[in-house]
């Protein structure tokens, strides 16, 4: 614990511009697993589920629910851990 | 036509007529069981009983009628995980649901949405009637009424939901919505050839097209075994 933050990054969606925030699936401060969905995002009709991209713990969430995020925006930082 | 590949082959589950709530029961579980890779695409086709259904963007205020007719008409609401607003689906209306991994079809969410459009803009054309896409408002038109509409759900990069054309379905019905939160016109292919198209005809024409623009040749599954699918 305490290392290096990760940023959670919006992946690329294919030719996808933005997109709006629905809604976090996690808290600040929630232990995740990699692969664990943490948020919903909706673009095109489509709702896009992103997953965590580390274990660890859910530090900071940089977007709120309705905002939008441009392709590779930083969504939220976590922790790295176990 | 020769390709030089082979296509994907893909199960289509044909439902026929079924109510929204197993069907959406059995789209989450199959979803579930591509992603864990125990089974490959496969591609649901069914004609939904009355029902409304609220997306990540819809709001009860898109509903234009109280509970009590909803109850007369024999109507269910549905709140589900899929983009978009309301959406109604109904008799006449074929609805097809792609249960497909994205990571095998390009990774592309937009593409994959601008595939399903092509689709149903072939079948159209096969009776005659000419669809179009209409920028920044997913679905296919004609003459600014809405014919088809669409609303995925991606998760680990599996789709759900997809999307519902309107071959014959019931106006009232529609007009009981305000999809996207603006008075958007819904359309059949009936209203539009002033004549009626078989629902059996239209789905196989989907099928065709779906497999001509995705690459992919469809082998029937049935139905009662994918139920019991573990």
């Amino acid at each position: 614990m305490g290392e290096k933050k990760i940023a959670v990054r919006l992946p690329d969606l294919g030719e996808v511009d933005e997109v709006r925030v629905v809604q976090w699936l996690k808290d600040a401060g929630d232990s995740i697993e990699q692969g664990e969905d943490l948020l919903e995002v909706e673009t095109e009709k489509t709702t896009f589920v992103v997953p965590a991209p580390a274990t660890g713990r859910l530090v900071h969430l940089a977007v709120a629910e309705g905002a939008r995020v441009e392709r590779g925006g930083i969504l939220g930082e976590l922790e790295p851990g176990t | 036509m020769n390709s030089s590949r082979a296509r994907e082959r893909v199960r289509h589950v044909p439902l026929g007529r079924a109510d929204y709530g197993p069907t959406l029961e059995l789209q989450r579980r199959l979803h579930a069981e591509r992603v864990g890779g125990g089974i490959g695409d496969l591609v649901i086709t069914v004609e939904h009983e009355p029902v409304f259904t609220l997306g990540r963007s819809g709001g009860r205020d898109h509903l234009l009628v109280s509970s009590e007719v909803l109850q007369r008409e024999g109507i269910a609401v549905y709140k589900v995980e899929r983009g978009g607003g309301i959406t109604y689906h109904g008799p006449g209306q074929l609805v097809a649901y792609p249960i497909i991994d994205l990571r095998e079809h390009g990774r592309s969410v937009k593409t994959f949405v601008e595939r399903l459009e092509e689709t149903v803009i072939r079948v159209l054309r096969r009776f005659g009637v000419v669809g179009e896409q209409k920028p920044g408002y997913p679905g296919v038109w004609v003459n600014g009424r809405k014919v088809a509409s669409i609303g995925i759900y991606v998760k680990n990069w599996v789709t759900r939901h997809g999307l519902a054309l309107n071959v014959a379905a019931n106006p009232a019905h529609f007009a009981m919505i305000r999809p996207c939160g603006l008075p958007v016109e819904a359309v059949s292919i009936r209203d539009l050839r002033e004549a009626s198209v078989p629902m059996e005809i239209v789905r196989e024409a989907l099928l065709a097209e779906m497999g001509s623009v995705f690459d992919w040749t469809f082998e029937e599954a049935d139905p009662e075994e994918v139920g019991e699918m573990r």
